[in-house]
């Protein structure tokens, strides 16, 4: 009975949560079918999110991650390979390709076997780094599971990552703890385009299990340098997750229970986080989409055709709005900005003259509306209004809107009169005018002065 | 109030010493020094850490100088080597955290040396302290050990520059306001209003002298008597011309003056050649 209501909710759920915003077409490339078994759950995860799984071996001559020149698949999900490589058809630069045409990839690397360096050429093509022996342990004297790795210590018992900075959003947080066995670890470079999802404790370090010394006197990396998953996300907003644990993933380990030195046995909660590793990588989440952008003169009574002209004037007050939202799942919300992070306008013209934070001030179902006011700059010429949002885990956007900006019509400045310092001149000119006419009537009807003083004379 | 905070304290500490019945890491006969370069072999001072403790000096740490932290790692009580003897640096600021392994002799005996160059430069910059913390764990059951063992200050020489650390993420920048060229300003207006007095001033004195040298209207009745509609008409049109530019001035265009200025233009033509026919007659008959 149990059963059987539980796989109604599964259906349901099955139902509700429906597809990645970026198509449904998962390869998933695994090189011995017998390990599929091991992976049943998250594969059933997938598969009831609406994924259409599609598995191959590397070995398969036939794969390609393209068709006539387009993708063949939207995502792939690679599971470590047991040979050198994952063959020619899934090289560095095919999976660079892939991922320039918008495609998303989630490898999964492992610490019990050698990583093929044609695995760590393609993660080089991205800043990441691993160790240079390519087979390297995370292990963490302090934060073990007791029960499964009380003598060699590496399976990391950790809390689940927070938010990476505190402007950011957060899509891997919740409760619970998470168990990565035998974790290939690696170190990220100075790019912007990378964040570490889950690192290493401070006290963890990786080492080389085959080089049998007493101790540890050369380190790859240690502590938080250490990370365990990270994203990177191309400017194209293509995703490439890196998950230093592959066995995290295993059925074995979505339901272990773990008890960490001094702690408490728990439940693990790596089902949940790889529910929001692929949903992450996959486009599930953090997806932004710009619905609309408007911007028009501050003034009341707006027509139809007053809406984003494409000449203002120097000192227009201009209002821009721009209405985002966001995928989450199954459906478009409406995008919230995080804490002490904001969303910016730029009025640029080469460099920007405004750079003004956008704020929200209307929420439809499944988007929000940002807007500002702000005065043209008193400075003629092509300008465009640019919203660039990059943001860790979030879809760029890069919006630039070109518009001109014209400076005052003759027509347009204050009238002479108007201006006090300019009364002088005016006075000017028509006292010359008055003068003129005057000058006239005296020419015309003045008698000579001799005249007069003969007349004068006369008349004495 | 008190007496149940005592109690979940003793248990806390029983419930944490129960699982560290097996052995526990740790070291003795740690030292920590700084050597200053050229200032000749231990030549600075040195400290010692109790075992398992922590110094409760802060160590200075300058350009020129060399760190050197030696200890024994012990498990329980007895020496041996640890497959992790780290000196942990933290950052209080950032949290930024990084180590740096001792080596290890088979006696558990482990010494590191560190100079300036081996920081990061987000270390150089910190304005606080830095925590050193001693970590000592290997693979089995005993317990790891990780306390702190001294604080190390960075003596930067104010006159060099802070390194920066400045990278390029992917955040909120800070916003621009354009700043606009202040309008332009008249003058007060008591400037201006005496200037416009000097200027109408010339008025009167332009009555004055004309007045002066004999200036006079004796002529216009003669004038109106033989031509009085030419006279009439050209003075009239002379004034429309200026109503005409007062017109153009406040609201008229260009397109509405041109036909107006041409019509008044003409008559101002015609009628002015009477006019100044009249007057030529006027000087023919030594009037003027």
């Amino acid at each position: 009975m149990r059963w059987c209501s539980s796989l109604l909710l599964f259906g349901c759920l099955a139902a509700v949560n429906a597809l990645s915003s970026s198509g449904n077409r998962l390869l998933v490339v695994l090189e011995d079918a017998a390990e599929k078994g091991l992976y049943s759950t998250l594969f059933g995860d997938l598969e009831a999110r609406g994924y259409n799984l599609i598995f191959d071996s590397p070995k398969n001559e036939q794969l390609s991650l393209f068709e006539l020149g387009d993708r063949a698949y939207d995502h792939v999900l690679l599971l470590p390979p047991k040979s050198k490589g994952f063959g020619p058809s899934l090289s560095p630069k095919n999976l660079v390709d892939f991922l320039n045409n918008d495609g998303n990839v989630l490898l999964a690397l492992s610490g019990k076997s050698t990583t093929p360096s044609a695995v760590s050429s393609l993660l080089l093509e991205f800043d990441i780094h691993i160790s240079p022996d390519r087979s390297s342990v995370a292990v963490d004297h302090f934060n073990y599971d007791t029960l499964s790795a009380s003598e060699k210590h590496d399976v990391l018992v950790l809390e689940r990552p927070g938010k990476l900075r505190p402007d950011t959003k957060e899509f891997f947080g919740g409760e619970g703890i998470l168990a990565v066995p035998s974790a290939s670890p690696h170190t990220l470079g100075d790019t912007s385009l990378l964040a570490p999802i889950l690192r290493a404790p401070a006290t963890a370090y990786s080492y080389n299990p085959k080089e049998d010394s007493g101790s540890v006197e050369e380190v790859f990396a240690t502590g938080s340098q250490l990370a365990l998953a990270s994203a990177m996300q191309a400017r194209n907003s293509a995703r490439f997750t890196l998950l230093g644990s592959v066995e995290s993933l295993q059925d074995k380990w979505f339901s272990a229970t773990v008890k960490a030195p001094g702690g408490k046995e728990v439940k693990t909660a790596n089902r949940e986080f790889a529910k929001q590793l692929t949903a992450w990588t996959f486009k599930e989440t953090g997806v932004l989409k710009v619905e609309k952008i408007e911007h028009h003169l501050a003034k009341h009574g707006l027509a139809l055709e007053d809406l984003n002209p494409t000449i203002y004037r120097v000192k227009n007050e201009t209002v821009f709005t721009i209405e985002i939202s966001e995928y989450a799942h199954d459906r478009y919300i409406p995008f919230e900005i995080p804490e002490n992070d904001a969303l910016q306008l730029e009025f640029t013209m080469l460099s920007p003259f405004h750079r003004l934070n956008l704020t929200p001030i209307k929420t439809t179902e499944n988007s929000t509306l940002f807007s500002t006011q702000f005065t043209v700059p008193d400075q003629h010429g092509i300008f465009s209004f640019r919203v660039n949002y990059k943001r860790p885990f979030l879809t760029n956007i890069e919006e630039k809107h070109e518009v001109t900006v014209r400076h005052y019509a003759h027509n347009e400045y204050p009238r002479s009169w108007k201006i006090s310092g300019g009364w002088v001149w005016i006075a000017g000119l028509w006292s010359v005018i008055a003068g003129f006419l005057a000058f006239v009537v005296i020419w015309l009807y003045s008698e000579p002065a001799s005249a007069v003083d003969g007349k004068r004379k006369k008349t004495q | 109030m008190q007496w149940w905070q005592t109690i979940l304290q003793l248990s806390l500490l029983a419930s944490s010493a129960l699982p560290a019945a097996a052995a526990s890491w740790g070291f003795a006969d740690a030292t920590v020094s700084v050597q200053t370069k050229g200032a000749g072999v231990g030549s600075g001072p040195k400290h010692e850490i109790p075992r398992n403790g922590a110094l409760s000096q802060t160590i200075p740490f300058g350009n020129a100088d060399t760190l050197k932290v030696a200890l024994t790692a012990q498990e329980g009580k007895s020496a041996k080597s640890a497959h992790q003897v780290f000196l942990l640096l933290q950052e209080p600021g950032s949290g930024l955290d990084i180590a740096y392994p001792f080596s290890v002799k088979g006696n558990g005996k482990s010494r590191i040396e560190l100079t300036w160059k081996d920081l990061p430069s987000q270390f150089l910059s910190a304005s606080d302290d830095l925590n050193a913390r001693i970590l000592i764990g290997s693979f089995g059951s005993s317990q790891a050990y990780d306390e702190p063992a001294f604080k190390l200050a960075i003596d930067r020489n104010l006159d060099e520059p802070i390194p920066t650390s400045e990278v390029s993420r992917y955040g909120k920048l800070p916003e621009i306001h354009h700043i606009f060229k202040s309008d332009p300003r008249s003058p007060p207006i008591v400037i201006t209003l005496v200037f416009i007095a000097l200027v109408l001033a010339a008025f009167p004195l332009l009555a004055g002298v004309w007045l002066y040298l004999g200036a006079n209207v004796n002529h216009l009745p003669t004038a109106i008597k033989s031509a009085p509609l030419p006279h009439a008409v050209f003075l009239g049109s002379l004034l429309s011309i200026e109503g005409i530019f007062f017109l153009y001035y406040t609201s008229w265009t260009l397109f509405q003056i041109i036909p107006a200025v041409a019509a008044v233009g003409v008559v101002a033509f015609i009628s002015g050649s009477r006019a100044l026919g009249e007057v030529q007659g006027r000087r023919l008959a030594g009037l003027r």
